[in-house]
């Protein structure tokens, strides 16, 4: 007696919990499922952009960063790069530029393009250490930087 | 040591019509080392990756890369190209260890339907 009991009890409470799980899941959903911490560079950070761009203002807009939210695999991150700012002979994006916060080398890689290219896209895999910041800031032929961040987590270091 | 380093290719569409902006991928067997691993032996492995990339079309530089070691393994790379004119385009990918490796493929569109044998 006392064991079926206490065997129901705990079917009971198993579904609950069941049942809670289902609900927090459901919840997480409708929330935005990843969300990184502060998007504001450390010192590090601004002293790679300084050393690069100076004083020059970057401001957020005109491009675009596809990345996985959570990488499977930290040595080959695919970077999906676009920009909707004109590609004309006297106006054009001279340039897209990879940031990564905690990485050894926090400037990844620059691209840089002349008006022959015809359109701003980027294609590229890139390793990160840890889970951090991804920036990429766009530079015009007029001198204006644009940028975008994304926080990717990651599992294993891929630095190798 | 892997035998395929330098090895490479370079993508075009199949279809390319004059003026279009098209899409090319440019792939290198590269190993891309960091000199931050080490091996099993537990000497560390000396950095060895590609530094500077130089894409050209018609002979004329339209791209440049600065990359560091923090591209992956085996680099990938697609971009935008116009495709103004036929015309060979090529990429010249250079590591620290002063390995140059060229690849190209030839701009070529496509033949017009009025062109075409019926």
């Amino acid at each position: 007696m006392r064991d079926s009991l206490s065997r129901r009890t705990f079917l009971k409470s198993s579904a609950l919990a069941l049942a809670t799980l289902a609900a927090s899941a459901s919840a997480a959903a409708a929330a935005p499922l990843i969300r990184g911490p502060d998007n504001e560079p450390d010192e590090d950070v601004k002293k790679v952009l300084r050393a690069r761009f100076g004083a020059r203002q970057i401001r957020d807009g005109h491009v675009t960063l596809d990345v996985p939210d959570v990488a499977p695999d930290s040595r080959e991150v695919p970077l999906l790069i676009e920009s909707d700012l004109s590609m004309t002979a006297d106006d054009y994006v001279k340039g897209f530029h990879i940031i990564v916060d905690h990485n050894p080398d926090i400037y990844v890689a620059g691209f840089n393009f002349t008006a022959a290219i015809g359109g701003a896209t980027l294609d590229t895999r890139i390793k990160m250490r840890r889970s951090s910041h991804v920036r990429i800031i766009a530079e015009t032929s007029k001198g204006e930087l644009w940028s975008t961040s994304r926080f990717v987590y990651t599992s294993l270091n891929g630095c190798v | 040591m892997r035998d395929d380093i330098g090895e490479g290719k370079i993508i075009l569409p199949a279809k390319i019509t004059r003026g279009s902006v098209i899409n090319v991928r440019a792939l290198l067997s590269h190993p891309m080392l960091t000199g931050m691993s080490r091996d099993q032996a537990g000497i560390p492995i000396p950095a060895w990756y590609v530094k500077e990339v130089e894409v050209t079309y018609g002979g004329e530089r339209v791209a440049y890369f600065e990359w560091t070691s923090g591209i992956s393994r085996d680099p990938f790379v697609g971009f935008s190209l116009r495709a103004s004119r036929e015309a060979p385009l090529s990429v010249t990918w250079k590591d620290n260890k002063g390995g140059v490796f060229t690849h190209s493929a030839d701009v070529k569109f496509t033949t017009t339907t009025a062109d075409a044998t019926p």
